[in-house]
């Protein structure tokens, strides 16, 4: 590599610091404040382990911030947060178990984190079905997202969702019947 | 009430229901008679009870500071490679060039080189070195190399970043 001097020292370059980071830090810590903890609670349900889910929450904000994406209100901000912690936890997958294409399937006899209690009723049934079911499952009913919403953050068609909302909806009420919860005695 | 994919009228009255927890007597009754509510309900509640179990958690979120700070310095190394890009190019262009000048007078110098080591008498192998740039063509082609080798640096260090 060739040594050469620049002649442009980094503070002449970098002149208008504000400009380049759309959101600042008061705006980002309200947007955090307001997100963090429920996008924690939808990457731990989908992998079932708190230090990775903690780690790829650090890394969805920071590509976030990467991207400079401004968003027209907050739930547009929070649907892109959304997306980006998904691809991030497939991405994962994919690098660990170069094997498959998708998130694999929590092992419920193991256990992936004894502190997010996956063998209680609810964690056990989820466990059982496929991960691109926890993920739609959670976004619907728990995020209230649409199902335009939820085929951009999962990267699918939205024509597909309702059926594959359907299945899995199946998928997970089998579960839950197996473990002996019903309509009336559902979690509370 | 039949199954169908196309879902129950009454789905986001149920999911309300189970989320606010204030059931009517008339859509509780649809509930206990609808097997597309009564799983609907079923899934919700139980994705809300695990939902507020997660949320509850004790353990406390990443401090979000230090991201910020992460993403401002990548933010400002980006400006900053924006910024010197050019001047960059200008460098190497310039190095490509002396080095293509160079060559281009390499016959003459190599001439004054032979005749400094002929005047030390040493009768070498020497004298058969063959020239390093004996015409235009060639030097044409070596200054194309060097341009060539200069822009898969920039390009490599382009990707890397």
């Amino acid at each position: 590599m060739l040594a050469m001097s620049l002649s442009l020292s980094r503070a002449e370059a970098v002149n208008e610091p504000e400009r380049s980071v759309i959101m600042d830090e008061a705006a980002f810590q309200r947007l955090h404040q307001l997100t963090a903890r429920q996008l924690r609670a939808y990457l731990l349900r989908s992998c079932g382990d708190l230090d990775l889910a903690n780690d790829l929450l650090q890394e969805t904000y920071l590509r976030f911030l990467k991207a400079d994406f401004e968003g027209n209100d907050d739930a547009h901000r929070r649907n892109y947060l959304y997306r980006i912690a998904t691809n991030l936890m497939t991405d994962h997958y994919r690098r660990t178990r170069p094997q498959t294409n998708d998130i694999p399937e929590l092992d419920p006899t193991r256990g992936h984190a004894e502190e997010v209690d996956m063998r209680n009723d609810v964690g056990g049934a989820m466990a059982e079905i496929g991960p691109r079911d926890r993920q739609m499952l959670w976004l619907a009913y728990v995020e209230g997202a649409s199902h335009r919403e939820i085929a951009e953050i999962m990267g699918i068609r939205p024509a597909s969702v309702r059926s594959m909302l359907f299945r899995a909806r199946g998928r997970l009420a089998d579960e839950l019947s197996s473990r002996g919860l019903r309509p009336g005695l559902e979690a509370s | 009430m039949s199954m169908t994919r196309d879902g129950c009228p009454h789905e986001a009255s149920i999911i309300a229901a189970v989320n606010s927890g204030q059931w009517s007597p008339e859509l509780r009754e649809h509930r206990n008679d609808c097997v597309q509510c009564a799983e609907l309900t079923l899934v919700v509640a139980a994705l809300k009870s695990d939902a507020d179990k997660l949320m509850a958690m004790n353990e406390p979120l990443p401090d979000p500071s230090p991201l910020w700070l992460r993403a401002r310095l990548a933010s400002k190394e980006r400006d900053y490679q924006r910024a010197t890009r050019a001047i960059v190019w200008v460098q190497r262009a310039a190095v490509g060039a002396v080095l293509a000048v160079g060559l281009a007078f390499a016959p003459g110098f190599w001439t004054k080189i032979k005749s400094v080591i002929l005047g030390f008498g040493l009768e070498t192998s020497a004298i058969d070195i063959p020239r390093a740039a004996g015409s235009p063509l060639l030097v044409v082609v070596c200054s194309i190399v060097v341009l060539a080798v200069l822009a898969f640096m920039e390009f490599a260090s382009l990707s890397e970043n």
